[in-house]
């Protein structure tokens, strides 16, 4: 009897437990919107790859917030994930005040949802915080030889890539080859789009895992699947500097890949948090953080002929060009990624 | 008939060493399949050191996780349990058309994987859901937020107390109620004081399935909760984190702690049990 | 029907077990709120599930099953699934015969492990099994020099499955052996049957019903398990990715009505199994 008596007071405590836990979870977002509350919170979407450098970023920006605005702590709830999928969540009622993403078509799908109502691209560097370069990870002693993305092509050769509906990463990857092909590299004469698109083809016919971002993709990689990942510059620099034995391998000719920051107005004035949130947005374009960025390989320069020659820790690249140079993300939207775009064209046929 | 001692010797030798090549066989399989995993996670977690257990229980965003795991299983716990003794009752008293569907619909959970689940509560409250527009107008967040977690978990737990009161009410029959109702006593007050003490093995047990299935809820969670950190993120979210940020270290020890919780759980309520069976036999 | 104490404080037992122990508006009451709650947390999302998957008819489902790797999935989740039925069929009844029959020191231990899996979260399960083949593990790091690969290959898989679906035969097993009269066995054993033909004659054509429900409970089982699948499979299509992580897949990319056609299929399969298990094992007709 004592027991039962226990167990009921059990459960009642349970049940006070759970109706305030409950309730404060999952009404602590809408529930303050006092800019001046202490401490604040914001939440941060990211795509999959920046997790150590805003692990970095993120108590500094605290640190200096809190020194700045009478000891008020900013309090961020971050989350990590394929850039696509993460824009889709944000999309979707992903409460996030500021994104991260891989790719600035990503930002403008929640912008064209009616989430980002300023123009995100009118700031330093048009709204770009990062950059890196598409490069290839390879066993230790490359034995495979892998040099250029025809090396990709080549039959029996294993390829990681990530999935392009959910990661950035991977269309930046689609992206680097086509583009390298039309620009007469990777065995392509040049402006043969027909060659490109053949050579996608045979590069996808080589991919036996798309992963759902590109953290996940170089994780397959370095269980031991697979004899090369196509991934960032910066990823492969970050499994280096924690002590793994990824290699890399830059081809001749690679896209520059610009990584973009906004503030989710909706959301932020939601909150309440549009000071902070605009303040951590300015803050990632200080030269301090660009330094941090550049220790950690994720800031060549965002301005491509400088970065070709590389430079603190960066090799430089042969042909280093960006999503300008094939006509912006709506033209490669249509011409890559469409409907009879070269990507889509090229996977149906692999498929086969 | 076997006749000779010496054929006999060797019939017996040969069963005791089938009988013994048997038991190798199962003990060697259950020793690869269960205890080698198991000895392999606590001896990474011994070899990362035993001051990874601290500073990993002292990050904040582990302790919010733990506490978040434990508020969506208490919740989700709660509501199959009271819920789920009424089903039970219902199944197991109760006369009516459509009670074998109820049945069946009860086992439903059982074959549906935790992925489908992500996904029902994805077409239910996600954008163009079947909810959404009615929960967004009145500014209710359910997906990447904790209800729906709750949500997903409860659905995940609804058979386990069902599955395991039922029975019970059915076996010991509706005598003593039926005495205690003759004795003036209320229908609740015949719950309470005749019923719950004689279920209470069944319910406890079930209670401790439906609470160790809620503790390790990955499935489900991963698609509705957006694993933000220090917000939706539970332990099982932390320990998928920890491995794709190459921390396994602190992984396992979450890992670890979640299977140590779980085992004890279930432990208690299997020793409680023998025990009180154990004092029914002799007392 | 009034049930009074006798004067003399003494009871009125009813006689008639079905008495009604509840008052009609109560009863009522207790079938609505049953009714309700299972209406709304379990038959509403799966009419949502199934709704939305067939939509567009088969349409839907064809074009999940276009999807590069998808027949693949299918397949090696089926393949896996009964790999692990039919494994533990074997080793699940062999370790429900050992425990029962025979006495051996460790005996206790080895049936309290048994139920492990039922207690452990299956991403745990998952996670273990890194730590132990994964490339950081020196066991792990030797069996990848020989070529046999575990994480992120099917071997992996199998492991999984095993482990998590281990204790279901043997808990439909053992309790028929314990009840079963051993006076057949030991006629067949007068007469001259060596241990294996008793066996075979007397002992396994009773476990019959019981190892084939167990093994139709793996089989569903394994159909749907993902948490023990996340960290080890490595969704390579064709080779690792199954049924259950390709259905995660498909929601990541928001593909919902392909990812719902696919989940009605899986979970129609499940739900037979369990269904027919049940009255293989006479196990749900006692409610009634």
């Amino acid at each position: 009897m004592r027991f039962m008596r226990l167990a009921a007071a059990g459960i009642a405590v349970g049940l006070l437990a759970a109706g305030c836990g409950g309730s404060s979870g999952d009404t602590a977002q809408a529930a303050s919107c006092d800019p001046n509350a202490n401490p604040l919170t914001v939440t941060f979407a990211a795509y999959s790859t920046p997790r150590e450098v805003y692990g970095k970023i993120i108590p500094a920006f605290q640190a200096q917030w809190k020194e700045d605005h009478d000891d008020q702590q900013v309090i961020f709830q971050e989350s990590y994930g394929g850039s696509t999928t993460q824009s889709q969540n944000v999309v979707n009622g992903f409460p996030a005040d500021i994104v991260a993403l891989s790719l600035a078509p990503d930002v403008d799908a929640i912008k064209d949802a009616g989430l980002i109502t300023h123009d995100w691209t009118d700031a330093p560097d048009e709204g770009m915080v990062s950059s890196s370069v598409v490069a290839f990870d390879v066993r230790p002693g490359n034995p495979e030889g892998i040099a250029d993305f025809n090396d990709l092509a080549a039959p029996g050769v294993e390829v990681l890539t990530p999935d392009p509906a959910q990661s950035g990463g991977a269309r930046w990857n689609i992206v680097a080859a086509y583009g390298a092909a039309l620009r007469g590299y990777a065995g392509n004469d040049k402006d043969d789009e027909a060659g490109a698109q053949e050579l996608l083809k045979n590069i996808f016919s080589n991919v036996t895992v798309m992963d759902k971002s590109a953290r996940d993709s170089i994780k397959n990689f370095e269980s031991g699947n697979g004899d090369v990942a196509i991934t960032y510059e910066n990823e492969i620099r970050t499994a280096q500097d924690a002590g793994l034995e990824d290699e890399m391998v830059i081809p001749p000719s690679t896209v520059l890949i610009e990584n973009p920051v906004a503030v989710v107005d909706k959301n932020a004035e939601q909150h309440c948090v549009e000071e902070v949130a605009n303040a951590f947005v300015d803050y990632l374009h200080t030269p301090e953080v660009k330094d941090l960025y550049t220790s950690v390989g994720f800031l060549r320069s965002t301005d491509a002929t400088e970065a070709q020659k590389g430079g603190d820790g960066f090799p430089a690249i042969k042909d280093l060009w960006t999503v300008d140079d094939l006509g912006g993300w709506d033209q490669i939207d249509t011409d890559v990624f469409g409907d009879d775009g070269a990507f889509t064209k090229a996977f149906e046929e692999a498929q086969g | 008939m076997v006749t000779s001692t010496a054929a006999m010797r060797s019939e017996v030798r040969r069963s005791r060493l089938a009988r013994s090549g048997l038991i190798a066989l199962a003990l060697g399989y259950v020793a690869l399949l269960l205890v080698a995993p198991v000895v392999g996670i606590v001896w990474s977690v011994i070899r990362g050191g035993i001051a990874e257990i601290g500073t990993t229980f002292a990050r904040s965003d582990v302790i919010h996780a733990f506490y978040l795991t434990a508020i969506v299983a208490v919740q989700a716990v709660v509501i199959t349990t009271v819920f789920g003794v009424i089903v039970a009752w219902v199944l197991a008293r109760d006369r009516f058309a459509g009670r074998s569907i109820m049945n069946a619909v009860v086992e439903l959970p059982l074959a549906v994987s935790p992925v489908i689940v992500g996904l029902m509560a994805v077409l239910l409250f996600g954008r163009g859901g079947w909810f959404e527009p009615f929960l967004a107008a009145r500014g209710i967040q359910v997906i990447f937020a904790v209800p729906s977690m709750v949500l997903v978990t409860t659905f995940i737990c609804i058979p386990f107390v069902i599955r395991e009161v039922a029975p019970v009410l059915r076996e010991i029959g509706t005598n003593e109620e039926d005495a205690a109702r003759t004795l003036g006593a209320s229908g609740f007050q015949t719950f309470v004081r005749v019923t719950l003490p004689n279920i209470r093995w069944g319910l406890l047990y079930g209670i401790a399935l439906a609470t160790a299935r809620a503790l390790g809820e990955i499935g489900a969670v991963l698609i509705v909760s957006g694993a933000i950190q220090g917000q939706t993120e539970t332990a099982t979210l932390y320990v998928l984190r920890a491995l794709e940020e190459r921390q396994e270290p602190s992984g396992f020890v979450v890992a670890l702690a979640l299977a140590a919780v779980s085992v004890a759980i279930l432990g208690a309520i299997e020793i409680f049990k023998r025990n009180r069976e154990r004092k029914e036999k002799t007392g | 029907m009034s049930l009074e104490a006798t004067p003399r404080g003494g009871l009125a037992i009813p006689t008639n077990p079905r008495t009604r122990s509840a008052l009609p508006p109560a009863r009522i009451g207790l079938r609505v709120a049953a009714i309700l709650y299972l209406a709304a947390l379990i038959a509403v999302p799966l009419v949502a599930v199934v709704t939305t998957g067939f939509r567009d008819g088969f349409g839907s489902l064809s074009s999940a099953f276009a999807t590069l790797g998808a027949r693949q999935a299918i397949q090696l989740t089926i393949v896996t699934s009964l790999a692990a039925a039919v494994i533990n069929a074997f080793f699940g009844t062999l370790l429900a015969y050992v425990l029962v029959r025979f006495r051996f020191p460790g005996r206790g231990f080895v049936s309290s492990i048994v139920d492990l899996p039922f207690a452990l979260p299956t991403l745990v399960t998952g996670v273990m099994l890194v730590a132990l083949y994964g490339p950081a593990s020196p066991i792990g790091a030797w069996l990848a020099a020989h070529g046999v690969h575990v994480i992120f290959a099917p071997l992996g898989i199998l492991l999984a499955l095993l482990f998590v679906t281990l204790p279901f035969v043997v808990r439909t097993v053992l309790p028929v052996l314990l009840e079963l009269d051993t006076a057949e066995e030991e006629a067949a054993r007068v007469l001259g049957a060596g241990s294996w033909t008793t066996f075979r004659k007397v002992v396994l054509p009773a476990l019959r019903p019981a190892i084939v429900g167990g093994s139709l409970l793996v089989f569903a089982r394994a159909l749907g398990e993902f948490g023990a699948l996340v960290v080890v499979s490595g969704n390579i299509t064709g080779k690792t990715l199954t049924a259950p992580v390709f259905i995660f897949q498909l929601t990541s990319q928001f593909r919902q009505p392909e990812a719902a056609a696919v989940s009605t299929v899986l979970f129609a399969m499940a739900f037979t199994l369990v269904l027919v298990t049940d009255r293989i094992l006479h196990r749900r007709a006692p409610l009634w």
